[in-house]
């Protein structure tokens, strides 16, 4: 139906004008998604500066694909965990594919979170003020990395098994607090049924919401400091450039008045220009 | 980086923002371009690498491979490096020591590093990091990815074997000793020490025994085999090197 210029608004537009007022007024909610996806940044951002918003998505993949798993897995020691395992790669329709994604999207995921660190240390972006966001940032590489150490017994098979019976040993070889972290690991003294189940509820629960929690705290410093501009931006560039015209500048300034240079007043007498020298 | 710093690098930001761009559409596609990428990398990567369906898990033998996921093989090899108890190369330091100094490090290095530069030309300190740092993961996860996982041998090459000994070493290769111990050339050069020795402590089997069953981190405990394989076991380890060469 088109409009016209003249003549009353249609309904549908006008009902859901009135909606979307509603929610504003009481959410603030264009106020928020204007700050959010209008806010300026630096016109020399980069290609580089894509990674983090990467490592989200390739986390955000990793939980859908992770739910789906889920509908099938089974946390059971006697047999339950392997063979869910195994009917998820030979049987269910596209089970092979998202638990390879689900694996694969792991790898990706530390690659992606290194090379986001990586930039942010070369580009000296974590300093002022800018240091929370790397916090924050730190602590999510490190929350990735216990996400990719507990994921990996869900398998049960004999690889993950026995590596995990030695990260678990180590972290209870730490002094003082060590028993009692490898205690709370394997749910006991000793691996068995409730190990798979706690794993299970740290990877899927724990992690999940913490990762999400500091995504949220990262994002909120980023929008709110702004991303960091190249440090080799052209406009940076720019203000080098002038900056070292004027640095020249002055030392020409300076060197005119120095013995030798063309401007030096020749009209000076002699042994004034050697008492210069 | 001082109060002034502060305010400069502030009034340049500002400057740098007002000449900008919005984040909607103009950064925005980048990272959907690259984000999109790597999805279908992943997806890619999927389709032509299979993931595989490995050996269910069997606690009661022991014949295993630990080895984690390819991202842990830096902290595995560490693991080989620090694996003994001396002064020098405290197994600690592998588990404990150097992993917390570099996550502490990490957490704390905007506080550590306050200098008003960012070109990292200009910093040479943190350009050598990078590149040390770097380095060395690599170097170790390429180690960690060329390591032998337990060298496969009928037996080990020690002489002077009598029955008992015989049958200690049948336990210590069906049970995976070989993937962290070497012995006589035979087996993976770590996370575990060198056995070939072994004997020179002069431990009785009691004392050998009880640390089969409550070992020293990363060892995993062998509490779980019959006391006859534990005995068998005890009496072939502690002649290594003396009664056993």
């Amino acid at each position: 139906m088109t409009t016209k210029d003249i003549g009353p608004k249609n309904p549908v537009q006008k009902g859901a004008e009135a909606t979307i007022d509603y929610v504003d007024d009481r959410s603030g909610i264009k106020t928020g998604t204007r700050w959010f996806l209008f806010r300026n940044i630096p016109a020399g951002t980069s290609w580089f500066q894509t990674l983090g918003f990467t490592a989200m998505v390739v986390f955000g993949m990793q939980a859908i694909t992770g739910i789906i798993l889920a509908m099938y897995y089974v946390p059971d020691t006697q047999g339950g965990a392997y063979k869910s395992i195994e009917h998820i790669t030979n049987e269910v329709t596209w089970g092979w594919l998202v638990r390879g994604m689900h694996k694969w999207g792991a790898s990706v995921m530390i690659i992606v979170v290194f090379l986001h660190m990586a930039r942010v240390f070369i580009w000296g972006a974590y300093k002022y003020p800018r240091e929370l966001t790397w916090v924050t940032g730190s602590f999510l590489l490190l929350l990735t990395m216990f996400m990719g150490l507990t994921g990996y017994l869900l398998v049960w098979d004999q690889k993950a098994y026995w590596a995990t019976v030695v990260a678990v040993n180590i972290f209870a070889s730490a002094p003082i607090l060590g028993p009692y972290i490898g205690d709370i690991l394997r749910a006991g003294p000793e691996f068995g049924p409730s190990t798979l189940s706690r794993f299970y509820s740290i990877h899927m629960l724990v992690i999940p919401g913490a990762i999400a929690t500091f995504i949220g705290l990262h994002l909120y410093f980023i929008v709110r400091l702004g991303i960091s501009e190249p440090p080799w931006s052209k406009r940076r560039l720019r203000i080098e450039r002038d900056e070292e015209d004027a640095r020249r500048a002055a030392a020409r300034e300076k060197a005119k008045a120095l013995p030798g240079s063309a401007n030096y007043p020749a009209s000076w007498p002699v042994e004034a220009k050697e008492a210069a020298r | 980086m001082k109060p002034a710093d502060k305010k400069a690098y502030d009034k340049d930001y500002s400057n740098a923002k007002k000449t900008g761009k919005p984040f909607f559409p103009y950064a925005i596609y980048k990272d959907t371009i690259i984000a999109g990428l790597t999805v279908i990398a992943i997806i890619i990567l999927a389709i032509t690498i299979r993931v595989e369906v490995g050996e269910p898990v069997n606690p009661a033998t022991t014949d295993f491979i630990p080895r984690p996921e390819w991202y842990f093989y830096f902290a595995f090899e560490l693991l080989k490096i620090f694996k003994n108890q001396d002064a020098l190369t405290p197994v600690i330091m592998a588990t404990f020591m150097v992993p917390n100094i570099m996550i502490i490090l990490l957490v704390v290095w905007p506080f550590i590093d306050r200098g008003p530069e960012r070109r990292i030309w200009k910093r040479p300190f943190a350009l050598g990091l990078t590149v040390i740092v770097t380095g060395l993961l690599c170097y170790l996860t390429w180690m960690g990815a060329n390591s032998p996982s337990g060298v496969a041998s009928a037996g080990i090459p020690v002489s002077g074997l009598d029955e008992q000994a015989t049958k200690g070493m049948a336990v210590f290769m069906a049970n995976g000793c070989t993937s962290c111990h070497m012995v006589a050339g035979v087996g993976a050069p770590g996370p575990g020490p060198d056995l070939t020795q072994e004997g020179a402590k002069g431990w009785d089997n009691a004392k050998m025994i009880a640390w089969f069953k409550a070992p020293k981190a990363p060892m995993p405990s062998y509490a779980s085999l019959p006391p006859q394989e534990l005995e068998d076991l005890a009496t072939f380890v502690n002649g290594l090197g003396t009664k056993y060469k």
